[in-house]
């Protein structure tokens, strides 16, 4: 059975026009897709069920037995974290909410080690961004700065951006300016029209060299600014100044190196400069698939976007202190839950040695890294495969997902749903 | 060698991040691009392994040439492997320093460990599957 339309959960592109081909209970192949959807799709090697580390071996469990120490697990703490979440579905992060204020736990997103710093300067200056769909029809100028589309995001040059023909662009290839600012070439960078390299650490500066530009200071710029010579921030520079529509992209190369969210803010202040000479927006390439959904679901019913804690029974926000990070690097939780997410992998060793030291339980389809520091791992239904729910593509468009067929695994909803449950029955008698 | 390492996502770690145990996912987490001049330097050649320092720790890695990469500048996909040394401070901002951690690197016969070794390290139990 061949299903179309079907929505991509791998990148925060969510691209939604894939064919994909079903038999029973499995994908056998995917048209439209790029490299890592074909992975996601047809690749797909599944936990079988749930299992639980008995000293130094693993046995199976139930699906009611796990659930059931994971709700004592999560009561007997003083101090739980909830962390992962964007790998997951509208409907399932807002039980994971409400699940952590009944707990007076810390809950967080993988947006605290991805785009955690660009929510900060939003909150600070504001966001000037807009949908995709704007940046495909009348974007003329591109600027990719710290992001690589081409491995992170390989279908959003050829849907939204480089090769992208829009309703006032009619033939993109040509009438489109292409800049990436990194600091290593990569395949971005070689396909650009104009490549800016910048020194390791030197973005911000190259910001404000831009910002003072555009204000029409060029008389203060030296030869040199971070390892770009000045005749390339001036070319830079014209080249925004002069687009109809220009759309600048933004990735880890700023939220992870030196400045972080101060560079963030820098590159929202640098639109709002450009905005005095022609019409620009800002948007950062967003990596999971759900994780806007993640800051959207968050946001709605606490407050805040990310590392929430309610220790104190209200919502409590400070990067630094209630980030994921943070509160492993100190060794301060005693139990954590983490959902659709792998922070075995991509937390620093400090952070994933305290996981295999304290009662870890992962939700999770597949086998990863953090199954190893686990206590105990719940297989789940992927959603966009054998479960369905809402997500939000990077530009704050929701789509819903799809389901192509009905498996025998849960969703992350009947789950985390039943562990609700019992600790709400623990918590009111 | 001294160097800084950088890390970022790769269409191949991109493409086995669910296969996190696979020696195909291995063997991209593990791979440490270099500057062609730097691994003449060090005696190395594509697929030699080496061992990698940083404040946090020593993991070894395999070494691979880059051509986008200036001398001093090591790059490795965000994975168990970089993250072995990356040092967990966030100068309160929760995003720890991922992209620039100081390295030292050295030619080593050593093995490189599977991603479930390196769990073990941590503490934690291998799970077989």
């Amino acid at each position: 059975m061949k299903v179309e339309d079907v929505v991509c959960t791998f990148c925060g592109c969510l691209c939604d026009d894939l064919v994909v081909e079903v038999e029973e209970n499995r994908v056998i192949s995917v048209e439209n897709g790029c490299t890592l959807a074909n992975e996601k799709f047809i690749g797909d090697h599944r936990l079988e069920n749930p299992i639980r580390r008995e000293g130094g071996r693993w046995k199976d469990v139930s699906y009611d037995a796990a659930i059931q120490e994971t709700a004592e697990i999560l009561l007997d703490a003083d101090r739980p974290l909830l962390y992962g979440w964007s790998g997951t579905f509208g409907e399932a992060q807002s039980v994971g909410v409400h699940l952590a204020e009944l707990l007076g736990a810390v809950i967080d997103n993988t947006s605290t080690v991805c785009h955690g710093p660009s929510i900060m300067a939003i909150q600070e200056v504001g966001h000037p961004g807009c949908t995709l769909g704007q940046v495909k029809n009348r974007a003329d100028v591109i600027v990719y700065w710290g992001a690589n589309p081409i491995d992170a995001h390989p279908r959003h040059m050829s849907r939204y951006t480089t090769y992208a023909d829009g309703f006032f662009v009619k033939e993109a290839f040509k009438e489109r300016k292409v800049i990436v600012v990194d600091v290593r070439k990569t395949e971005s960078s070689a396909v650009a029209d104009e490549f800016v390299k910048v020194d390791r650490g030197g973005d911000y500066a190259v910001l404000s060299a831009l910002r003072a530009i555009v204000r029409g200071k060029r008389d203060i710029i030296p030869q040199q600014v971070a390892g770009v010579t000045r005749e390339q921030l001036f070319k830079v520079a014209d080249i925004c100044m002069n687009a109809k529509f220009g759309a600048i992209f933004f990735g880890l190369g700023l939220t992870m190196s030196r400045g972080k969210n101060k560079n963030v803010r820098n590159a929202i202040e640098l639109t709002e400069e450009l905005n005095r000479h022609t019409k620009f927006t800002i948007s950062p390439m967003r990596g999971h698939w759900n994780v806007y959904g993640s800051n959207e679901v968050f946001t709605w019913i606490t407050g805040y976007p990310y590392a929430v804690d309610f220790a104190r029974g209200i919502a409590f926000y400070n990067p630094g202190e209630t980030t994921s990070v943070d509160i492993l690097k100190r060794g301060e939780c005693d139990a954590c839950l983490v959902v659709a997410s792998d922070p075995g992998a991509h937390f620093p060793r400090a952070c994933a040695e305290h996981l295999a030291r304290i009662p870890t339980v992962q939700i999770d389809p597949h086998v990863n890294a953090t199954t190893h520091l686990a206590t105990l791992q719940i297989p789940v239904a992927v959603t966009g495969i054998d479960a369905e729910g809402t997500a939000y593509r990077m530009d704050g468009v929701p789509i819903r997902t799809r389901k192509l067929f009905d498996g025998t695994y849960p969703s992350d909803l009947d789950i985390i749903g039943k562990i609700y449950e019992r600790v709400k029955e623990v918590k009111r008698s | 060698m001294r160097g800084v390492l950088n890390t970022g996502r790769t269409i191949r770690q991109g493409s086995f991040v669910e296969r996190k145990n696979s020696p195909a996912y291995r063997e991209e987490a593990a791979s440490l691009h270099m500057n062609e001049v730097d691994m003449l330097d060090l005696e190395l050649e594509e697929g030699s392994h080496v061992n990698v320092r940083s404040d946090q720790g020593a993991v070894v890695m395999v070494a691979r040439p880059a051509d986008g990469l200036a001398r001093g500048e090591v790059f490795v996909c965000l994975g168990p492997y970089a993250n072995f040394l990356v040092n967990p401070e966030t100068h309160g901002t929760g995003m720890p320093d991922f992209k620039a951690t100081p390295v030292t690197i050295e030619p080593t016969t050593e093995p490189v460990p599977t991603v479930r070794e390196i769990m073990e390290r941590y503490g934690g139990v291998g799970y077989e599957g």
